[in-house]
């Protein structure tokens, strides 16, 4: 005889594959098929932990949690290589441009009779991205490839940005999001997509433009009280004249133009530099990335996307030291701000990204990631639409204001109302359920808060929202909207 | 409530509680309405120095015919204002709020970037700097960043439209409202019902929640389809008509609006842009009939509102090749409301001849667009602190308000 559980798995198994093979919709088979077990309630340290290390930790992110403990937990979602993503990167398929070089996005483009699809590679990189924060295992990573998304912040919509940033994403920032703080930025001062944005294509001898070399150390590296001055400002644009975008063969390749570079003699830094064409540039980030201005601002900025908006000093001060040791180890200074500072975080309002990766996979939700980027830009969060070059705000208070998005967020993903989306609550509490309303509200609010409410409060709001001619069901439906909408879902 | 839910809280003890401004849904000065015509608009054609040779020498088919020349067919010939400036015809609907003296234009308007591209211009007026390099927040959102109204209500500040405009952005939260329906939690009326009850239990203890609540419930019961403005007012059937009745409806609704930020857009006419007729014209005509009718319906409450029109910079004073006008410099502000001192153009009119005009034959800026929001903002919105608004910029108040 076929148990409830095994059938549900079994239907989720058949709905899954004919979902696959159809192809399109790209719905999302179940991460992992159902759980066998119920998930266990987690202490608030550790379920603020795995909400740091994750986008909202999935039933198994708990399980394994629990079976191997913090330390294993970081150092096995460090090493990500190790990682099969296997899945996560079959549903990115479709998304031709995101595995483009830019001449061939601009050609894609542009081919239409009728018009200029320029929305197709945004809209696509937007979608894998939330794709890659819902489904990817390798959790940290993708939380260190939006951190430094924020951090080398681009705006898609600068033209020509549409079709460089997709490069920039690839080669850049998903290239060595895990890798050494030097490649990074060697790599981004490289990426067309920055140059055009920070308007270093226009940086000539005859006209210098600081704007790069201004972001370069204020926002890039040393930080705007990191030590530098206007006139290392200036001496920076004159070594990155001619650092230049490809605008015809091969177009939106990088180019280094001699005819209007700056032959003279440079100062940045107290660092002399020599007529040294496109060598110049090297020196000069070789002595930002080992500077420790840079090195405490980078330790500031993880410390307080990872642990508090108020970073502690004595967290930033270590991994501050150890990027200076490790010569800009991105990994080595990312394990001690986790292994020391988690101890220390406080709570962070969830982004609007974050609120909705989390509901989406605490609730085992199929998503193809295309109907839910509305509810992100009414949240104000669109994904490399943040105008300016200091990237989308990391601390708690521009985001709180803006409930009634999260509200019908919340709501419609419960009633499955959102495009291209569909959430698996019941069946994901079936697995926990005992046919007692009361226990399957502990099994929810277990899931999304981490342990169950206190028996008080868990009554209080059954008795709130019983309708009389609503199911247990619908009953919990509603609740679960309701915890999802509910001031502590907002705080990870 | 049967049951309050302190355990919500003491569930998470590390859950913040956050000090929030006295609870006061009163807005301490005018709301303000500004209407960004995006692309740069063609203001010599809005309004035309029809006592300017030069202008009919630059526009030989664009421009608009004198009040009184009888060669041109009579709803063809600019209206006149003050015998130098002329409404263009499609904009006769604002006529009222003129000879009501409620209507200030200020010509020769604009702000000193001459980049002539949209991208930046805009970008700089949003922001109320002169280069990159000033905050990146934007003037409206440092406005309400510095002035304390006490209003902690979301719909403080709302950008009509799909998100909040580059003007509102800064520290203090702000909605983008494609609709009032964005405030409506749709589904059957029992579930909305249980969803509202759950709502209130978890935001029980929670200001800014109770606050969203309780706009939530006042705006379930608006519909732009069935309002009714005052005056029988008839708003045009147009997305902007739609956001000005929409403001209308807020204010009305009493939800803590301050203020209202409206794009209207299409204004980039290098192509046909169309004389008396055509493309352009339809653009004004939606922007007169629009402001026309919010002016009607806000009758009641023009001494505590005042709206602002702006545009990125002005076109080419001469038309180019394909009927068009290329991008320009000098623009033109409009403010509208209960304390101006209308039925004037303001500011320095600099002329359309040779030497006159600056680059490739722009109108000159006279006036900083600056100089008109920084008198709206303190005279009317109370809020002194310009100098924060508009870092490095000491403004010269045109007087145009009372």
């Amino acid at each position: 005889m076929i148990s409830r559980r095994d059938f549900l798995k079994l239907s989720a198994l058949v709905t899954a594959s004919a979902a696959l093979s159809s192809c399109a919709p790209v719905y999302r088979r179940l991460a992992g098929g159902l759980p066998t077990i119920p998930w266990t309630p987690l202490d608030a340290n550790d379920f603020l932990a795995l909400n740091r290390l994750t986008f909202g930790p999935r039933v198994e992110e708990r399980a394994r949690f629990a079976g191997i403990g913090l330390q294993a937990y970081i150092e096995e979602q460090l090493d990500f290589e190790s990682i099969d993503d296997f899945e996560c990167e079959i549903l990115l398929n479709p998304f031709k441009t995101i595995r483009m070089n830019a001449d061939e996005i601009e050609g894609v483009t542009n081919q239409l009779f009728d018009g200029y699809d320029r929305e197709r590679p945004a809209t696509e990189l937007r979608q894998a991205t939330l794709l890659r924060q819902i489904y990817s295992k390798r959790q940290l990573y993708e939380l260190m490839v939006e951190f430094w998304s924020d951090h080398f912040n681009i705006f898609i919509e600068k033209e020509p940005c549409f079709y460089l940033k997709p490069v920039d994403d690839r080669e850049v920032i998903r290239k060595h999001a895990l890798g050494s703080f030097r490649d990074l930025v060697w790599a981004s001062a490289h990426s067309p997509a920055m140059l055009v944005y920070l308007d270093n294509q226009a940086n000539e001898k005859s006209a210098p433009n600081e704007n790069y070399a201004r972001e370069l150390m204020e926002l890039h590296t040393l930080g705007v009280d990191g030590g530098y001055s206007q006139q290392d400002v200036m001496e920076l644009a004159r070594c990155l004249t001619g650092w230049n975008v490809k605008e015809h063969f091969w177009l939106g390749d990088f180019v280094f133009n001699e005819d209007i570079h700056d032959t003279g003699v440079k100062n940045v830094l107290g660092l002399k530099i020599q007529n040294a064409g496109v060598k110049e540039v090297e020196q000069v980030i070789e002595r930002l990335v080992t500077h420790p201005s840079t090195a405490r601002f980078i330790a500031t900025k993880l410390t307080r996307r990872f642990i508090a908006d108020d970073p502690p000093q004595v967290i930033v001060e270590k991994a501050a030291q150890t990027f200076l040791n490790t010569n800009g180890d991105i990994k080595s200074v990312l394990r001690v701000i986790l292994l020391d500072g988690l101890a220390l975080a406080q709570p962070k309002y969830k982004r609007p990204v974050n609120f909705i990766a989390s509901a989406i996979r605490m609730t085992n939700t199929e998503t193809d990631g295309a109907g839910v980027q509305d509810y992100l830009l009414r949240m104000g969060q669109t994904y490399f639409n943040w105008p300016t070059p200091d990237g989308y705000p990391d601390v708690s208070a521009p985001w709180q204001n803006n409930l009634m998005p999260r509200w019908q967020f919340a709501f419609e993903l419960i009633r499955n109302e959102i495009a291209g989306t569909k959430n698996n609550l019941n069946h994901l509490l079936d697995v926990a359920s005992t046919g007692i309303l009361e226990d399957d509200v502990d099994a929810l609010t277990s899931l999304l808060l981490g342990s169950p409410l206190e028996r008080l409060a868990r009554d209080g709001l059954i008795d709130s929202v019983s309708s009389a001619d609503a199911s247990p069901e619908e009953t919990l439906q509603v609740l679960a909207a309701g915890i999802l909408a509910s001031p502590a879902f907002q705080w990870r | 409530m049967l049951h309050p839910l302190p355990t919500l809280q003491q569930h998470k003890p590390w859950m913040p509680r956050l000090a929030f401004a006295p609870h006061n849904v009163a807005p301490r000065g005018d709301t303000l309405v500004v209407v960004f015509l995006r692309g740069a608009a063609d203001i010599l054609n809005m309004v035309v120095p029809h006592g300017e040779e030069a202008y009919y020498r630059l526009r030989p088919s664009l421009g608009i015919p004198r009040p009184d020349d009888s060669s041109a067919k009579q709803n063809e010939r600019a209206l006149d204002l003050d015998g130098f400036f002329g409404f263009h015809p499609s904009m006769q609907a604002l006529l009222d709020a003129w000879t009501s003296q409620q209507l200030a234009i200020i010509h020769a308007c604009g702000a000193p970037d001459e980049s002539r591209s949209h991208f930046k211009a805009m970008e700089l007026m949003e922001r109320g700097v002169d280069d990159e390099r000033g905050p990146a927040s934007g003037w409206i959102g440092r406005h309400l960043a510095t002035l304390n109204t006490g209003n902690s209500s979301p719909l403080r500040a709302v950008g009509m439209g799909t998100r909040p405009q580059r003007s509102l952005s800064g520290t203090v939260p702000v909605s983008a409202l494609r609709s009032i329906a964005d405030f409506h939690l749709g589904g059957d009326q029992r579930a909305l019902q249980q969803m509202r009850v759950a709502l209130n239990t978890v935001y029980e203890n929670d200001v800014l929640g109770q606050d969203t609540l309780s706009i939530m419930d006042t705006l379930e019961t608006l519909d732009p389809l069935t309002y009714s403005a005052a005056r029988g007012t008839i708003y045009p059937d147009s997305e902007f008509g739609l956001a000005l009745k929409q403001t209308a409806m807020l204010i009305k609704a009493k939800v803590g609006l301050e203020v209202s930020a409206i794009d209207v857009g299409g204004w980039d006419t290098h192509f046909a842009q169309g004389s008396t007729t055509g493309l352009m014209p339809n653009l004004m005509k939606d922007l007169a009939d629009g402001l026309a009718a919010f002016h009607a319906d806000m009758q009641d409450h023009m001494n505590q509102l005042t709206t602002v029109t702006m545009s990125e910079f002005g076109r080419r004073a001469s038309e180019n090749g394909s009927l068009g006008t290329d991008h320009g410099h000098g623009s033109m502000m409009m403010v509208l409301g209960g304390n101006v001192d209308g039925g004037k153009v303001h500011g320095e009119w600099p002329g359309l001849e040779e030497g006159q005009m600056i680059g490739p034959g722009d109108l000159a800026v006279t006036t900083d667009y600056r100089d008109v929001l920084s008198e709206v903002l303190v005279k009317r919105l109370k809020n002194p602190a310009t100098n924060e608004i508009f870092p490095d910029y000491s403004p010269n108040m045109p007087n145009l308000l009372k």
